[in-house]
């Protein structure tokens, strides 16, 4: 501990941290430009100086470490006529036309140019001209503004892995720019926006939409991925305007991927529902919620009465709040009487739950968005976190840079594998069968916590189970080399502290179950607790969803596995919120049939989804900045999100339309708001701190999808993109510009063999169906192996795609032809 | 030539402050560094191409225009400037009917500015290939080209 005076305050720092940190931790403000906690000092704009008693020259407090003793003024006359000086060099150059940027009014360089600045300037003006680049999708780039902080540059490369940008040429001409002046194409995260300090990057999307001291700026939770980030959203006039990222707020502590900043205006698409609709024939007609509900009300009873209450399923969604999905399981349970409520989590996330649950007893598994931080080892299996979960991704890539040995197994090349310090470019769908045999040559090495092993549960089994997991077998399998498989083994079982990551979502069709106990096994096996196996759940509120009871309970209560795949007698009637299961789950020709053989089918949405097309009332849902309520992080962290703007045409919050059905049906919830339904979920569910762990080894075997064949040569492996989450996001226009069709990625190689060229038409045909997409040739991607993303309803992936009969979605084989003229 | 650059690529990997030896030899190999070969060099040291664009960019020894065999510098530094280095390079100009930054069609001589080679004792300088030809002036451009012809 560090003692030293700013300002005559007496404050206290840290060894190592530097005088602008210490003075920034004890509410003291030193002018700055190129600063940011999440960068190293960089020491190039000089307003930081600041005079330290007994010392001729000024110091950079941004690059001087603080000192013991310090006697520190950070605003002298010296001081304030340095600064001056150096903003006068500064603005010698910059257009000054602050009356037509958008970054005026949160400008850093206008404010300190307003603090300290003289009308006029010494220096002969040689003001930059050259025109802004807008070619790009999202960002625009205004070089005349720039002052060559330097800091979008290395928040891209440095924080964001990207290095999208870089400070071309040298002295006056100076550009920043991407490369050979080509356009921007990067990860859109648009961190390099919010950290500008000047209007030199701005976001298209916000483009003279307002003049910043009109906003309101709001926070709430991103409505995407599981990491929860907090948006803070600049609205004017009921609308939102944009989203950006602040530093000390929320578990994203100013960062934000791009689907969190710009794809949250699928909320104004104009495929939003506005008014119930109940099917006429082959067409739907507008009718009020009385008679929607009343429709609802009249059918579901008569279902019940001819066929039984258990004749009704229901689908909550992981997008819709912890209190929708609450009211839903208990309108099912109390006014319908059928427990049979289940999600798309079946097929994803709640394996996750499953395998946590036998490996170790407990029934919650919160991951630690901080937990890469301080270990000496990460272990990333098959999965692409910087897309799936990008702010714990780039926690990963921080504490990487920070020192931590960072594997990676994946097939392709990922931003992940790029910044590791050993990839592993593993078969597809094989990494069990890694895990299985690092775990072998563990146990070999004597490398494991014998005496705590060898006792627990299934320890027996284990070790049969790994007798045929040989290096020479793994390596056959994984495609990986025996050596690297055993040294990654041996990497892990050394190293001191350790993260082993994995994610497990719905649509990809590589990972299931197994995968989840095998790096359970291994967890245990290294003598680790739970808190090394980081499996964050996918969407915003997966996790939440899990826990409000939208899952089989009883043991009569059926899951997907009957409601959509099971026999076609035992349901008649479905009801379905937020979920578009035609879209988004395996085998989409067995989904089509089974809705279309039921008696009656609702669905609650806030788009007319593919799924929506097929029921017999469709009821218009609020979207996530329409309603109150809260949503339950991949931590497990209850956060709120607020109604922003007003209800698209007449939809309503999905709670309250289930509350009046309920009303309607003369069986009411005993839930009239939001707090009532708060209250009552607290109730029901205590919070459960501390569980008891029970550890227990679950051996799991690899057990391989469909083979490559003469017909089918290709694997078919099904992944996100980054800049989409799940379906809803491909109804925001701004990521649309982006990314807005399902591209089929195949091996250079791969497509000259198959004469498929780069952007053209491809007859992509398995067994169970074929699509027609547009090919993207690549040299990220392995030979063999085709990559489609999920996120495109049109695109009708699913058509390929099929269902194990142990609800594992395997990989499918496929064949891909190139086709003619379209 | 690519399997050479790899080569070059495979031998600094992982080491850093690679990025300018690694540039060097590229350059040496291909001549000048065009985006294709920066691009390859990127991939191989694991770094973006903006990077390496900015390194390349900075360094007035990387060129990103191909030379002719023989490359001419001239500098424009102060010392050589007041000495009138400019009617040398005009003079050159008109004697390979090229530009600056241009090759000429027989690809023999390309001709390059820069800032102060360091050797203000001697302006107007210019340096062809490694050879220092100090004092220039006008009249002796022919000459010092029929070196190289
Ligand atoms: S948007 Fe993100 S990835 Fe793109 S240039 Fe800016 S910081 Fe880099
Ligand atoms: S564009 Fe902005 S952040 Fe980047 S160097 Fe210029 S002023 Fe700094
Ligand atoms: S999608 Fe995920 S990482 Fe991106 S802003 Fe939203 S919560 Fe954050
Ligand atoms: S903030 Fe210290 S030099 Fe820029
Ligand atoms: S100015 Fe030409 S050598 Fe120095």
């Amino acid at each position: 501990m560090l003692k030293l005076i700013i300002n005559d305050k007496n404050i206290t720092a840290e060894e190592g941290e530097t005088i602008l940190q210490a003075a920034l931790k004890n509410n003291i403000y030193i002018p700055n430009l190129c600063y940011d906690k999440r960068l190293r000092p960089y020491g190039g704009c000089r307003l930081c100086v600041v005079e330290v008693e007994g010392q001729a020259r000024l110091f950079a407090a941004c690059s001087s470490p603080a000192q013991d003793g310090m006697n520190i003024k950070t605003d002298t006359p010296k001081l304030r006529k340095y600064r001056q000086t150096v903003l006068e060099l500064l603005l010698i150059h910059h257009p000054l036309d602050c009356p037509v940027c958008d970054k005026a009014g949160e400008c850093d360089l206008q404010d300190l140019a307003y603090e300290y600045g003289k009308p006029d300037s010494r220096f002969i003006r040689h003001r930059k001209a050259s025109p802004p680049d807008v070619r790009g999708p999202l960002i625009e780039l205004t070089a005349n503004r720039c002052i060559l902080c330097g800091k979008c540059v290395r928040i891209c490369r440095d924080h964001q892995g990207r290095g999208a940008l870089g400070l071309i040429g040298r002295g006056f001409p100076t550009v920043v720019q991407p490369a050979f002046g080509e356009i921007l194409e990067c990860d859109y995260c648009g961190q390099c926006v919010d950290i500008c300090p000047t209007g030199a990057i701005l976001s298209k999307t916000f483009k003279f939409k307002a003049r910043s001291w009109f906003l309101e700026e709001k926070e709430t939770t991103c409505p995407f991925c599981g990491c929860g980030c907090t948006l803070t959203l600049g609205l004017r006039e009921g609308n939102i305007l944009r989203s950006r990222g602040k530093e000390g707020i929320g578990v994203s502590d100013g960062n934000l991927c791009g689907r969190g900043r710009f794809g949250i205006d699928y909320i104004n698409s104009e495929h939003r529902l506005k008014n119930p609709l109940i099917r006429e024939n082959e067409t739907f007609r507008e009718v009020t919620w009385e008679e929607a509900l009343s429709h609802i009300s009249s059918n579901l009873k008569e279902t019940i009465n001819t066929n039984g209450a258990a004749s009704v399923g229901a689908i909550g969604s992981q997008r819709c709040t912890n209190e929708d999905n609450y009211v839903l399981q208990k309108f099912m349970r109390n006014t319908i009487g059928s427990g049979s409520i289940d999600s798309s989590a079946a097929l994803g996330y709640a394996k996750v739950q499953k395998a946590w649950n036998m490996a170790f007893g407990r029934n919650s598994h919160p991951i630690d968005l901080q937990s890469p931080y301080g270990k000496e080892i990460l272990f990333i299996v098959e999965s692409d976190i910087s897309v799936t979960h990008p702010i714990f991704g780039l926690n990963i890539l921080e504490a990487s840079r920070g020192g931590a040995q960072l594997i990676v197994a994946d097939s392709r090349e990922t931003k992940l594998t790029r910044h590791s310090s050993t990839w592993l470019p593993i078969e597809d769908g094989t990494g069990v069968a890694l895990m299985n045999g690092m775990m072998k040559v563990l146990i070999d090495k004597d490398l494991i916590k014998k005496d705590s092993a060898a006792g627990l549960k299934g320890f027996a089994e284990l070790q049969a189970m790994l007798e045929e997991y040989t290096p020479a077998k793994v390596s056959q399998i994984t495609g990986i080399s025996e050596e690297d498989i055993t040294a990654a083994a041996v990497a892990l079982g050394t190293a001191k502290s350790r993260m082993i990551a994995l994610s497990v979502s719905a649509t990809e069709n590589t990972k299931g179950m197994d995968i989840a106990l095998a790096a359970a096994n291994l967890t245990i096996l290294l003598g680790e607790d739970p808190s090394t196996l980081q499996i964050p759940a996918e969407y915003s509120n997966t996790y939440g969803l899990y826990h409000s009871g939208v899952r089989p309970l009883k043991p009569e209560d059926k899951g997907i596995m009957e409601i959509l795949y099971g026999d076609q007698t035992a349901f008649s009637a479905l009801y379905i919120m937020g979920e578009d299961p035609v879209t988004t789950f395996p085998d989409s020709s067995k989904i089509l049939k089974r809705l279309k053989s039921l008696d009656f089918l609702v669905v609650q949405d806030i788009f007319m989804t593919e799924t929506a097309k097929l029921a017999n009332v469709v009821l218009p849902a609020s979207s996530w900045g329409e309603k109150d309520g809260t949503f339950t992080n991949a931590e497990g962290k209850v956060q709120k999100v607020f109604k922003v703007v007003d209800p698209a045409g007449d939809s309503k919050p999905d709670w309250m339309i289930i509350k009046n059905l309920a009303l309607t049906m003369e069986k009411e919830l005993g839930v009239r708001s939001l707090e009532d339904i708060q209250a009552e979920m607290k109730e029901s569910q205590p919070t459960v701190t501390d569980e008891e762990t029970t550890l227990t080894f679950n051996p799991a075997k690899y057990v391989r999808g469909e083979e490559p064949s003469q017909e089918f040569p290709f694997q078919l492996v099904i992944r996100d993109v980054l800049q989409h989450s799940g379906v809803t996001s491909t109804s925001s226009k701004s990521l649309d510009l982006v990314i807005s069709e399902a591209l089929l990625e195949i091996n250079e190689e791969d497509a000259k063999k198959q004469g498929v060229k780069d952007n053209s038409h491809v007859k992509v045909t398995s067994q169970h169906g074929s699509i027609f997409l547009k090919a993207k040739v690549s040299e990220e991607v392995p030979q063999g192996t085709v990559f489609v993303p999920s996120h495109f309803p049109y695109a009708k992936i699913n058509t390929l795609t099929h269902l194990a009969s142990n609800g594992e979605s395997p990989i499918s084989v496929v064949k891909i032809e190139a086709t003619l003229g379209k | 030539m690519l399997q050479e650059i790899d080569r070059v690529i495979q031998q600094y990997k992982g080491k850093p402050g690679s990025s300018i030896p690694v540039l060097q030899r590229c350059q040496e190999i291909v001549g000048y560094l065009p985006p294709e070969i920066q691009k390859i060099v990127a991939r191989g040291l694991k770094t973006s191409a903006a990077e390496i664009h900015s390194v390349v960019s900075f360094y007035s020894f990387f060129t990103m225009k191909p030379r002719g065999d023989h490359n001419i510098r001239i500098c424009l530094g102060t010392a050589c400037y007041v000495k009138r280095v400019e009617e040398v390079l005009s003079k050159i100009k008109d004697n390979l009917k090229i530009d600056v930054g241009e090759v000429t069609e027989d690809k023999k001589f390309s001709i390059e500015t820069v800032r102060c080679l360091g050797a203000c004792g001697l302006a107007p300088v210019m340096v062809i290939d490694e050879e220092t030809y100090g004092a220039m002036t006008p009249k002796k451009v022919p000459e010092v080209l029929a070196e190289y012809s």
